[in-house]
């Protein structure tokens, strides 16, 4: 049933992203990312003994737990990555507004022009 | 497009200017830029952040150049963009001050002097006797997990070589939202040699600190400012 479930989350999520992608309100890079995402666990919702398996391998004897810590870890990586992103993004952001305003005051000085309203 | 000479004094070495970040000062702005007008013989650039009043109306009536910042940078945002324009211009140095009036102008020429001697690359002018109890057990604690050194961790009047100048206009100190422990840890881990000349701060002349507005606003800086301090702080395998 697990398996019926996450699958079929896996297929409305896939669906989801394909729309996103082609309407332009998601970027390639980070649709290649969650595919990659949606396929691997899909590969692990059609093959739970190869699941059980690795569970059994690194000692951790309630399987399913395994799949939690896991996904749990990837959002971390992943909330991790977007905030580095998002640092850097803020940092392109200020020092644009630095040049903004600094080419806006030579070119005061240089023609009398004021500054354009926002 | 050559650099307009309106604002400039005639002097023409060292190469400096005065650095204000402001952020509605109206009410003293034009006195403190006479003042500074009068102490030294260097530009002034007023770096307006987005203030909603005539700060920068004022100023420029002043004879200040003005630099409008089209979106709200902070204190710090505002100086680095003032340091970003004097590293353009290759300037010899910079004064940093508050717009509030506190900082005396007439101690601009003790600041700058180490300076110009080379003894030094940044000139703090401290003022450790200022502030209340509170502040300085800030202080205390900020000192004790940055490492640094340094009787007053925040103040903002400064003089900063063209070594300092050319270090604090990039982009790795776009990552800083305040201009004190964590612009000193850069300076100071860059190897940059920094000194604290004693002034004398009178109390603000415009009402409450615009950065500070609340006690709130003061926890989320402090919990920043440690915790940066913490983490940037000189390890002991990485002593000089």
């Amino acid at each position: 049933m697990i398996t019926v479930i996450s699958t079929t989350f896996g297929i409305c999520l896939a669906a989801l992203l394909l729309f996103l992608v082609r309407r332009d309100q998601l970027h390639i890079s980070h649709g290649l990312g969650w595919t990659l995402a949606i396929l691997l666990s899909a590969l692990l919702g059609f093959a739970p003994r190869l699941f059980d398996a690795t569970a059994e391998l690194l000692g951790v004897s309630y399987a399913p737990i395994l799949g939690v810590a896991l996904a749990i870890a990837a959002l971390v990586i992943k909330a991790l990555l977007t905030d580095i992103e998002v640092s850097k993004m803020k940092v392109r952001q200020q020092r644009l507004i630095q040049k903004v305003a600094l080419l806006e005051s030579a070119l005061q000085e240089a023609t009398g022009r004021p500054p354009i309203d926002d | 497009m050559a650099p307009s000479t309106t604002h400039e004094p005639r002097s023409t070495s060292p190469r400096a200017a005065v650095l204000i970040p402001a952020l509605n000062e109206e009410a003293v702005v034009a006195q403190h830029i006479a003042e500074i007008r009068a102490a030294a013989d260097l530009p002034v650039w007023l770096i307006d952040d987005c203030s909603v009043d005539q700060t920068a109306r004022i100023a420029a009536d002043a004879g200040a150049r003005v630099i409008t910042l089209p979106a709200r940078l902070g204190a710090w945002g505002a100086t680095q963009t003032g340091i970003r324009e004097a590293a353009a211009r290759a300037l010899d140095y910079v004064v940093t001050m508050d717009a509030d009036g506190q900082h005396d102008p007439k101690n601009i020429a003790a600041l700058v002097k180490p300076v110009l001697r080379d003894e030094c690359d940044v000139v703090i002018g401290s003022a450790p006797q200022r502030g209340s109890v509170l502040r300085r057990f800030a202080w205390r604690l900020m000192r004790l997990t940055s490492g640094l050194n340094c009787g007053d961790l925040t103040s903002g009047f400064r003089v900063l070589n063209n070594r300092a100048i050319n270090l604090l206009a990039g982009a790795r100190a776009s990552y800083l939202d305040y201009q004190d422990v964590g612009v000193l840890l850069m300076l100071e881990q860059a190897g940059l040699r920094i000194i604290e000349v004693p002034v004398v701060m009178p109390p603000r002349a415009n009402g409450k600190s615009r950065i500070f507005s609340s006690w709130l606003v003061v926890a989320s800086y402090m919990a920043h400012t440690l915790v940066l301090g913490t983490i940037k702080r000189r390890r002991p395998w990485n002593a000089r």
